[in-house]
C-alpha cells in the first residue's frame, strides 16, 4: 500500500472550507508575495558587485521563489497552529482574526511591555544565559550576527539604491568602509564564530544531550556553507581586484584574509561564484519553514504568546 | 492507520511544537525519559518531534500537495503509551531555554490522545471508573469518607460545613482520606488547625474527587463534571478561604477550578496557610523536635505554583530542627515519581524514580525526609524502605503537630 493515500485526505474541519475564507486569506496573501516581489525586482542594483547582468537576473528570479516558498511554507506551518481548539472558525479564518488582534495589539499600550519580552527573552536568550554560557553565546553570536546583518542589508541597500547616499556608494566614503566593509565582515565573523562552535560542539564533543540526525546537520552545514561562501567570494573580489574591492580591503578583515589565500585568477570567477552564493542564500530562506530553523518565528511568538495572554494562577 | 484529530491540541501547544529547537536541555534532567530510563520518546524533545512528525504528515504543506501520510497504529500507540510515562513534574519547563510551558503541553497532549482513542491507558481505568462510580480514586464507599478523623473528634472541632459554616474549608482530599497509612496527614492538619483554633470544617461525606487524576490523565470531560460538583459544594459551603493538604487537590482546585467554574473563596495549601498562622504568632511552637531534615519539594507545590518559601520558613521555626537541603532543590528539585498517573500505570519506573530522590536525601545527612504531599509521600516512603534507608519519612505538619500540640 502506498504510504499516501487519497482517502486519507484530510476531511473538512470544523466549519473549515468555505471559500470566501480562503479568498479572505489568499488573496491578501499573494498580494503580499507579488508586492514583496516587485520591490526586489525593481530596485536598480546600480552598485551591486556582480558584473553580468544575467547573473543578476538569475539570482533576482530565485530570490523571488524562495521569498514565495518561505512565505507559502510559513502559512502553512501558521495554518496548523490555526487547527488547534482555542478559536472556532475554518483555519484561515482563525488566521486573519488573530492577524487582525495582533495588528490590534501592536497599536496598544502592552506592545511596550511585549517588546521588552522579545528583546529579553528571545532575542538576548536571558535563560539560556542561566544554564550554559557557552550555549548562550553560540546562539546569540548566530541569532545577533543575523539579526544586525539583516539591520545593516536594509539600511544599506535603502542608501545605495533609494537614497544614492554618497558616502555608502565611493570606495572610499565612511559608510562604505565602516558598513559595508567593517559592518559585514564582523557580522558575518559573529555567525562564522556561533557556528563553528556549535559544529564543534556537535560533531566533536558530542553531549550526551545532543541529538544529530539529518535536519540538525543540514542546518548548521547549509549555514556555515552560506558565511563562510561569503567570506570567499570577498576574497575573490579583492583578489581580482573588482570594482567595489579595489580600495579599503584592510576594512573588509575576514575578506581580505581569504583574499591572501585566494590566486588573482580566481578573480575571473567572481560573477559565478556570487551567484552561487546569493543562490544558496536565496536557498536558505526558503529552506527555513521547513527546517528545524522554523524556531527562529516559532520561538518568539509562542514566547509573546505565553507572556501576552492569561495564564494559570500561581502561588 | 488513522487520521489525526489535532483539534483537541491547543493553539499554543501546537504553536510550540514548533518552537522547541531540538536542544535537548531537557532530556537530562527528565526523570523519566531522562534519568531512569534513557528513552528519547519518553523525554519532551523526543514526544515533541514524534508528534509532531505524526501531524505534519497528515496537515502539511506536503500532505496539501501529496496527500496525508498514514500513520501505523502501532507507532501513535507508543507515542501515546509513553506520553504516559511522563511525571509531568515540569522540570523540563524549569530548565526550557525556548520558555516553552511544557506542563501545559503534555496534560493536553494526553487529552489529544484521548480524543483520538489511544488514551487513557488501561491502568487507568479502574481509577477513572472509581472516581466516576465512588468519587474517589480507591473504590472506597463515600461513607467512609470521615472516617480519619474519628479518632481526634474530641480532641479537635471539625464542622460538616454543609450542615453548619466555617470560616476554613479544609479540603482533606482522597489520599489522605482513605490511604491508612497516609491519613495521618490529615488527622496532623486537622490537629494543627485546631490548635490555632481556626474554625475549620470539611465537606464530610460529601467531598468528591478534585479530579486531578482526572485532568491529569486526559480526561477533560470527567474531570469537568468532578471539578463542577465540588464548586457546586463550595458555593453551598461558602467559607472565607479553603485549605487542602494535598499538593494535587491544590494545584487542580487553584489552577484549573477557575478554568471550569467560579471558586469563590481563595484556595490555600496548608503549608502557607500555617506558615500565616506561625509568622502572626497564632501557632506557639513551645516542643523541642530535635532532628535534620531535608525537604522535598512536591512539583504540584514547587514548579507548579512557586511555594518554596513557606515550608521550609515553617521547618526552620521549629525548635530543634535543623533544615539541610539536597544538591537538587527547588525548581531544580528532582520528582519522586508519583505523579502524572505514572505510578498507577508504571509502578517500578516511579519506584525507580523514587528511589533516585532518596538517594538525593541521604547525600545531605539528614535524618529525616519531610514533605507537603502525600504522594509524595507514599512514594518516598516506599523508596526508603525498599532501599532499607536509615531515613525517616514525615509530612511537614506532622513535625509540625509534634511541636505545637500535647
Amino acid at each position: 500500500m502506498s504510504i499516501y493515500d487519497s482517502s486519507m485526505i484530510p476531511k473538512k474541519m470544523p466549519q473549515e472550507g468555505y471559500l470566501k475564507d480562503k479568498l479572505w486569506l489568499y488573496v491578501p496573501f499573494f498580494g503580499a508575495v507579488l508586492l514583496i516581489c516587485a520591490v526586489i525586482l525593481m530596485l536598480p542594483y546600480e552598485t551591486v558587485y556582480v558584473r553580468d547582468e544575467a547573473y543578476l537576473g538569475m539570482f533576482l528570479a530565485t530570490v523571488c521563489v524562495c521569498v514565495a516558498i518561505f512565505m507559502l511554507g510559513t502559512l502553512y506551518n501558521v495554518l496548523i497552529w490555526m487547527h488547534g481548539k482555542g478559536i472556532s472558525g475554518s483555519a484561515e479564518k482563525r488566521l486573519m482574526r488573530v492577524l487582525l488582534k495582533s495588528l490590534k495589539f501592536f497599536l496598544s499600550r502592552r506592545f511596550g511591555r511585549a517588546a521588552s519580552v522579545f528583546l529579553k527573552d528571545a532575542l538576548y536568550l536571558s535563560k539560556l544565559k542561566d544554564r550554559s554560557a557557552l550555549r548562550w553565546l553560540m546562539h546569540l553570536l548566530i541569532l545577533g550576527g543575523f539579526a544586525i546583518m539583516f539591520a545593516l542589508d536594509l539600511a544599506v541597500t535603502v542608501s545605495l539604491d533609494l537614497l544614492k547616499y554618497e558616502p555608502m556608494i565611493r570606495d572610499d566614503g565612511w559608510a562604505k568602509l565602516w558598513l559595508r566593509d567593517f559592518g559585514f565582515d564582523l557580522v558575518g565573523t559573529m555567525i562564522l564564530l556561533g557556528l563553528l562552535i556549535a559544529a564543534v560542539r556537535r560533531f566533536v564533543f558530542k553531549p550526551k544531550i545532543v541529538r544529530t540526525e539529518l535536519p540538525d546537520a543540514a542546518s548548521i552545514l547549509f549555514l556555515l556553507a552560506v558565511v563562510l561562501g561569503g567570506f570567499i567570494l570577498e576574497g575573490m573580489g579583492i583578489a581580482g581586484k573588482i570594482l567595489g574591492h579595489q580600495s579599503g580591503n584592510e576594512y573588509s578583515f575576514m575578506g581580505y584574509a581569504f583574499s591572501l589565500l585566494t590566486p588573482e585568477s580566481l578573480g575571473d570567477y567572481y560573477d559565478q561564484a556570487w551567484l552561487i552564493h546569493g543562490v544558496m542564500s536565496a536557498l536558505l530562506i526558503a529552506y527555513i519553514p521547513f527546517s528545524k530553523l522554523f524556531h527562529m518565528i516559532a520561538t518568539p511568538i509562542a514566547i509573546e504568546a505565553d507572556r501576552m495572554l492569561p495564564q494559570r494562577e500561581v502561588g | 492507520m488513522r487520521k489525526l484529530d489535532i483539534s483537541k491540541l491547543d493553539v499554543l501547544a501546537l504553536m510550540r511544537y514548533d518552537a522547541c529547537t531540538r536542544c535537548g536541555e531537557c532530556t537530562a534532567t527528565c526523570p523519566t525519559g531522562g534519568e531512569a530510563q534513557d528513552v528519547e520518546l519518553v523525554t519532551p524533545r523526543g514526544k515533541i518531534l514524534r508528534l509532531r512528525e505524526f501531524y505534519r504528515a497528515q496537515y502539511g504543506l506536503k500532505a496539501k500537495l501529496l496527500g496525508p501520510r498514514m500513520i501505523p497504529d502501532d507507532q501513535l500507540k507508543e507515542l501515546a503509551g509513553r506520553s504516559y510515562e511522563c511525571t509531568i513534574c515540569g522540570q523540563c519547563k524549569t530548565v526550557c531555554p525556548a520558555h516553552l510551558d511544557t506542563i501545559e503541553m503534555w496534560e493536553n497532549m494526553r487529552e489529544f490522545f484521548v480524543a483520538n482513542g489511544l488514551g487513557p491507558l488501561p491502568a487507568h481505568e479502574s481509577i477513572v471508573k472509581s472516581i466516576e462510580n465512588y468519587d474517589n480514586p480507591w473504590m472506597q464507599p463515600r461513607t467512609q469518607r470521615t472516617r480519619w478523623s474519628k479518632r481526634i473528634e474530641k480532641e479537635v472541632k471539625i464542622k460538616d460545613v454543609l450542615k453548619e459554616h466555617a470560616e476554613v474549608l479544609y479540603f482533606v482530599g482522597c489520599t489522605a482520606t482513605y490511604d491508612p497509612n497516609i491519613k495521618e496527614m490529615a488527622v496532623n492538619s486537622a490537629k494543627v488547625l485546631g490548635a490555632a483554633k481556626i474554625d475549620f470544617g470539611t465537606l464530610g461525606n460529601e467531598e468528591g474527587c478534585c479530579g486531578s487524576t482526572l485532568l491529569r490523565t486526559g480526561l477533560l470531560d470527567s474531570g469537568r463534571k468532578t471539578a463542577l460538583r465540588n464548586i457546586e459544594r463550595f458555593e453551598k459551603a461558602a467559607p472565607s478561604i479553603m485549605v487542602a493538604s494535598c499538593a494535587g487537590c491544590y494545584k487542580t482546585i487553584r489552577q484549573d477550578y477557575p478554568r471550569i467554574g467560579k471558586v469563590g473563596a481563595r484556595m490555600v495549601h496548608i503549608t502557607q496557610f500555617v506558615n500565616e498562622l506561625v509568622s502572626t504568632g497564632k501557632i506557639k511552637l513551645a516542643k523541642r523536635v530535635n532532628g535534620t531534615v531535608t525537604y522535598h519539594d512536591p512539583c504540584h507545590l514547587g514548579r507548579h505554583n512557586h511555594l518554596y518559601d513557606e515550608p521550609r520558613k515553617i521547618l526552620e521555626a521549629i525548635p530543634g530542627i535543623r533544615v539541610v537541603e539536597m544538591e537538587r532543590t527547588r525548581e531544580e528539585s528532582r520528582c519522586c515519581g508519583a505523579g502524572g498517573g505514572v505510578k498507577t500505570a508504571f509502578p517500578e519506573l516511579a519506584e525507580k524514580i523514587a528511589s533516585l530522590r532518596v538517594a538525593d536525601a541521604e547525600g545531605t545527612g539528614a535524618d529525616m525526609l519531610v514533605t507537603s504531599c502525600p504522594f509524595c509521600y507514599q512514594s518516598l516512603k516506599a523508596a526508603i524502605e525498599t532501599k532499607g534507608s536509615k531515613l525517616r519519612m514525615m509530612d511537614l505538619m506532622e513535625l509540625l503537630a509534634a511541636s505545637c500540640t500535647e
